[in-house]
Order: C-alpha cells, then structure tokens, then sequence
C-alpha cells in the first residue's frame, strides 16, 4: 500500500478539475478558478480529463441531468463537489482532495460501476462520448422530441448493445408511423442493422430518405445525414451542440450547431433550463470583472496562454478589490495584447462587423470591427475602469444571445469560437433572460 | 561510404538513448511547468511532471460507445513510439545506434508517420471533437511538412551526404545553421508541427475540448501526451548535428556538447511557446505556401550555389 499511497499522494498535486457554472453563480466559478490555481491544480476540458467536478451553484432539473452524465463519463478516481456559495470552496477542495486520496473507495466505485447492467460492456468507464457528442454535450439531446408513442410494438429492450444517448432522435420523424408495427422485427439486432437497406417502399407516405438517423452504426449511432454544402455538392451533415458546459464558453448557453466538415451551416441557441431557473445567484458581476473574464476567455482560445494569465490575476485582483495589482495587471495585458501581431494575424477577420451588419442584427455599437478590434476596445475599457481615470463609459448594452446563430452560420468551428468569445455577450443568459422576454 | 565518421554501439546501448530521450522530455515538460506557473503567479511547477505522469496511471481507462479501440490505441501509442525510433540515427557525439546511409531520410520518414498517428487518435474516439481535431492536423501537416522536406535537405546538399553522422562531420568550420539561418527556423517550425505543439496544437485546442485528446483519459492519455514532448525532444536534439555542429565545441567531451545544445534549443522553443498563439490551420496553410516553402527552396538553392561553386 505504501506505493499506491505515495502515488495517490504524488497525483492528488496535479488534480484536474472540471468547473460547471450554473447561470448566475459566477463569483463561485471564478473562486474555484482562482484556488484550483493556488494549489497547483489544473481546470479540466472534458470530463475524461477530469479528477473533480465542481458544480458552481445549484442546477436546474435539465442542468442536473447533463452534471449527471458528465459525472458518469468520468474516468475515476472522480469526486463531486457541490459548491453553492464562494465562502464554502476551500474546505469543499480540501474535501475533495481527501477523498481522492480515499483508493478503497474509487475502488468501490469502479466495480459498482462496472456491475450496472444498463451500461453496455465496451463502455464500463461510462463512455457515452458518441458521435457528435465529443463527451460533453449529453444533456443536450432532446429525447422530449421523440415521438414513440405509436411504437406500441417496438422491442426496445433487445437494443442490448445501442447507446440512446448517441441518437440524434431530434431527427427522426416517427410521428406519422403509428400503424407501423415494429414488433414483426422481433429477431433484428438494431444496433448493428442497416435500415438503409430495408426496403421501406411498401410504406406509402412514408419518406426515409432525408433521415440519416436510420442508418445505424454498430453501436446504435445515427450516421449523420446528407445535404449541399457551400459548393452545392453533397456532403455529410453532422449534429453537435457546443456548451452548456465548455471551456471558455458562456454559462448556460447551448448552441447546436449543423456541421459539415468543421463549418457551421445552420444553428440554433438556447439557455441551459430556461430562463431564470438556475436559482439566486449573487447577481450581476461588476463590469470590469465581467470584461476580464471575457478577455481571459477570448486569449485562452486563441492560445496565447501568458495574456490569458494576465487577464485572470486582473480578474481576481479587482475580485478582490486589490486595485494596484488590478492596474499592473491590466497595464502588462494592454501592453502584450497590443505588441502581439501574430495575435493579431490570429483574430483579424474574425466576424467582421460593420455598420449595416450592426443594424441588421441589432447589435450594440461597441461591436463594430472584427474580433481583434473588440479585443482592444474591450481591454481599453478595463483600462478606464481599473485606472479609474474617466467616469464609466455608458454602457449600451450587451448582445442578447438569441443573435448568435445568425452571426456564426458559414464559420468554421473555430472562428465560432472566437467570434463568440469576442462578443459581450449577456454573460449569465439564463438570468438576463428574464429581461429579453 | 568506405570508412564511417561516427562508431556505430551495441544495440544495447539504445536502453541509454532512451533514457536520455526521456530525461530531456521531462524537462521540458518540468520548464513549461515552471513557466506555467510563474504566469499564474503561483509557485513551483518544477515538480508538476511527476504529479501528472501520476495522477495518469492512477486514473482508469475509457472508452466511448463504437470506438475503433484499435485504431485509437495504435495512434497513441505510436506517438510514443515513433519518438524513439527517431533518435536512432542521432549520433550522441562520435556514437549512434544506426549509422544509416539515409539516416536524414529515416528521420523524415518518421515524422510524416506522425500524419496517420494524429489522425487515427482522433479518429478512433468516434467523437467530433476528435476528428475535427485529427483534420486540422493534417491540415497543418499539409502546410509544414513540405518546406520541413527542403529544409531536411539543405544540410544534405552541403555535406554531399544523407547520413546525419557525415552531415555533422561536415561542420568542422563553420555551422551550418550561420550559413543556412532559414532552413533552421523552417526546421523548427516543422519539429513543433510534428509534435502537435505549442503554435501548432489547434488539433489539441480548448475550442474544441481537447480535440484528439477530448476522450482520453489514463495511461492512453499519457502515451499520446509523453509522445508529443518527446517527438519535440527528439526533433530538438536532431537539430543538433543538421545544423549546430553535432559534438563540435571547446572542454567538454562531444557527446556533452550535443546534450547541451539539445537543451538550448529544446528550452527555446518551450519558452516560445507562452507567447506565440496557436496558428490556426486556415491560416498558417497561407504562410507555409506562400512564405515558408519558397523561403526553404531559396535556401536549398543558395546552398547548392555555394557547393558548386566552391567545387
């Protein structure tokens, strides 16, 4: 045991931590953010990276299911910390680093795991990362669309192998079959069948050929479907919602998203429960906090990590109303993020936005330029703000979030990225929301 | 070649390489850390290589519904691999484990297997993320590995040789990297690309969770991870006899010399990193067609000039 102990030991330093922000509950992300560094610990992108989830806040019911499915995806040793206000997340971490430590217990674990007779035998580790799904977006799928309630017939329990949760049942239409009588096809393995083969002319109206998801792969997911890409040409279209839980990307917000190759060719936004359910936050965060945090995001994803450094100690220093190291700090990242020309060559282009784009979209004038442009324009404002040298200037709002799949259709995946990190988004949707009706 | 410049050791010996190859790695895994943190403004960091290499094989392995495992271990573990096969022909002063005729070839032959390692890790997860990742690699690929191709063969031309032992022979005068700067710099440019490292790390980006990385978790995970720093370990250390005069150098013995200046390069490019972002795919297609494959030609060229001319 001695080994393993000192193992154990050596590996709970570098614990990765996978941080879920309920809408509204900032200020707890943004402490579990600040410590996890202190401790020499690293935030996690996905939870196969991930030792600890860190839920910020008390989730909604749809939240609490998607926290749920990331927490099965999780490799072990996993432990779940439930946060809900930023006095409590040092002893929570402490908590949670003691019970990684704990190896009879992950031990446990894994084998209570293992014995569910639900999880098919290739995915004991909890892997639900079907196609699509790149392990993080489970809860978006919307299994309230399917419609099987004319499926009467349909042995759905010999799907022995078929993972659900990879279906984009979204998809597929079965509303109109409800005479269709699924139960003759009592000896047919669904997961490995082809119905793209089946001859389903018998079924007069019935039309199967625009829906992919009837082509099953071993394994019960969907093959994606087809249609005409920017060429006119035919090709694959693929479904894949980004966030709610996604580094760098706004609380709450799910985008899902048509791809075809990386392109985005069609896309929808929502907010993860709702409007205003994610319960009372503290309410909403001070600008120049806000701004930070949007800067740091933006720089991370483009991978300058020494600015995005910068951009957090500015968070956490005017966090904490330590107003001289706010203005060092926000003086180095004026300076980098001014100097770097490749950063520059990075983001110039990147939705561009002039002033007719501004009107059609309605869209508030600090967002003219492209996402360079914003990003100076928002890191001068930090300047004013932390030097406190001019009054504030009047704020004309934020981009309401509904806006974003008309600005991020034809981009490719990580110009979205970065166009929506570039943009002052409402930066707790769900809570804003209320507002937008 | 009738008498060879460099002893060719034991097969025994490659343990020793190895090892070094290893050492190297980890610290430059130990300075990203180190750098890491002083940027956060935490402490330590020197350490974190242990801590991580832990944390991963404590962590259990996963997998994700239809993965092609197969195809999804072989691209990991490949990377570790691959990284080991390159410093065969790195001659450790006046020792290498394989005096290849073609040892220049070798090298490049091994760095274009990176292109099918990357692509089948992101395939085999049967995520989207992971895909979308193994193609912008290859997309970067399309970009950095031809000028990489004609910067590998400007030392050649000088040397009049393909075996990286005679190549560094050749620089008993003057080093290659004072006379041929750009075919260098596209060299490094192409070590980082092969690594899938630092600027050229979109396939591995938070944009995209992690990317060829988003469902690994585990030992898997550490293969692929140890793969990609020691590949830059060894294209580092490459760099030494193609351009920084192997051994060449005053006191200390040569097989120190290449160590030390493996070290160099290596903790340059580390402390690169920080400050460059990542070039995304579409983009640096541009640079690397229109800037960095015509610059390395031009070098090729002016090199050729040069031997001809001085006969």
């Amino acid at each position: 045991m001695g080994l393993s102990g000192a193992l154990a030991r050596l590996a709970v330093r570098a614990t990765r931590v996978l941080v879920v922000e309920v809408p509204g509950h900032w200020a707890t992300r943004m402490e579990v953010e600040h410590q996890l560094l202190r401790r020499g610990w690293r935030p996690a992108w996905t939870p196969a990276d991930a030792d600890v989830l860190a839920v910020c806040g008390v989730p909604g019911p749809e939240l609490s299911e998607l926290v749920d499915r990331l927490w099965e995806q999780m490799p072990g040793p996993r432990v779940r910390a439930d946060i809900t206000s930023p006095g409590t997340v040092g002893s929570a971490l402490d908590a949670a680093a003691a019970l990684l430590l704990d190896t009879p217990h992950h031990r446990t674990d894994a084998q209570e795991r293992a014995q569910e007779p639900e999880i098919p035998e290739d995915a004991d580790h909890g892997g639900h990362g079907g196609m699509g799904h790149g392990g993080m977006d489970h809860g978006e799928m919307d299994h309230g669309e399917m419609d099987h309630g004319g499926h009467g017939g349909m042995d759905h329990s010999g799907h022995g192998g078929m993972d659900h949760g990879g279906m984009d049942h979204g998809e597929m239409d079965h509303g109109g079959h409800g005479g269709m009588d699924h139960s003759g096809h009592g000896g047919m393995d669904h997961g490995g069948m082809d119905h793209g083969e089946m001859d389903h002319g018998g079924h007069g109206g019935m039309d199967h050929s625009g829906h992919g998801g009837m082509d099953m792969a071993p394994g019960g997911i969907a093959l994606a479907g087809g249609g005409e890409d920017r060429d006119g040409l035919e090709m694959d279209v693929l479904h894949l919602p980004l966030g709610p839980v996604l580094p760098f990307w706004p609380a709450g917000l799910v985008l899902r998203c048509s791809l075809q190759g990386d392109v985005v060719v069609d896309a929808e936004a929502s907010v993860v429960d709702g409007a205003g359910a994610g319960g009372p936050g503290p309410g909403p965060a001070p600008a120049a906090v806000v701004w930070c945090d949007q800067v740091m995001a933006l720089l991370a994803l483009a991978g300058v990590e020494d600015a995005a450094a910068c951009a957090r100690r500015a968070r956490d220093a005017l966090l904490c109303g330590d107003e001289d190291a706010a203005r060092d700090a926000v003086e180095r990242l004026d300076r980098t993020v001014r100097r770097s020309w490749l950063l520059r060559s990075s983001l110039r282009g990147v939705l561009l936005l002039d002033r007719a784009g501004l009107e059609r979209h309605g869209l508030p004038g600090h967002c003219r330029g492209d996402a360079h442009d914003r990003l100076l324009s928002r890191v001068e404002r930090i300047r004013a703000e932390a030097g406190g040298t001019e009054p504030t200037p009047a704020e004309d709002g934020g981009v309401p979030w509904a806006v974003v799949p008309d600005l991020v259709t034809g981009l490719e995946l990580a110009s979205v990225r970065l166009a929506v990190a570039s943009l002052d988004l409402d930066p707790h949707p769900a809570v804003q929301a209320v507002g937008h009706g | 070649m009738a008498e060879s410049v460099v002893t060719t050791v034991p097969g025994g010996w490659a343990v020793l390489a190895g090892i070094l190859l290893c050492g190297l790695a980890f610290f430059a895994v130990a300075l990203d850390a180190a750098l890491s943190a002083r940027a956060q403004g935490t402490g330590g960091g020197w350490g974190a290589p242990l801590g991580r290499a832990a944390r991963l094989l404590r962590q259990r392995r996963r997998s994700t519904v239809a993965a092609d495992t197969l195809l999804w271990r072989i691209g990991g573990a490949g990377m570790l691999v691959g990284a080991f096969l390159m410093i065969a022909v790195i001659p450790l002063g006046e020792w290498t484990l394989a005096d290849l005729d073609v040892g220049v070839v070798w090298f490049n032959t091994v760095d274009v297997m990176v292109w099918a390692l990357v692509w089948l890790a992101g395939w085999g997860a049967n995520s989207a993320h992971g895909l979308v990742g193994g193609y912008r690699f290859l997309a970067h690929g399309v970009a950095y590995e031809l000028p990489l191709m004609f910067a590998l063969v400007a030392p050649a031309i000088a040397a009049g040789s393909l075996s990286v032992g005679e190549v560094a022979a050749a620089q008993d005068g003057v080093w290659f990297v004072v006379w041929m700067p750009v075919a260098f710099l596209v060299f490094l440019v192409g070590v980082t690309g092969f690594s899938v490292w630092g600027p050229f790390a979109p396939a591995l980006a938070a944009d995209i969770g992690g990317g060829v990385l988003a469902e690994l978790s585990g030992v898997d995970r550490l293969v692929l991870q140890a793969g990609r720093y020691l590949f830059l370990t060894a294209g580092a250390a490459f760099s030494v006899p193609l351009f920084l005069g192997g051994g060449a150098g005053p006191v200390l013995p040569g097989w120190a010399w290449v160590l030390v200046k493996s070290v160099l390069v290596l903790a340059v490019l580390v402390w690169l990193r920080r400050r460059i972002p990542l070039l995304r795919p579409d983009r640096f297609m541009e640079i690397g067609w229109v800037v960095l494959l015509p610059a390395a030609v031009l070098q090729d060229l002016v090199v050729s000039l040069v031997v001809v001319w001085k006969g």
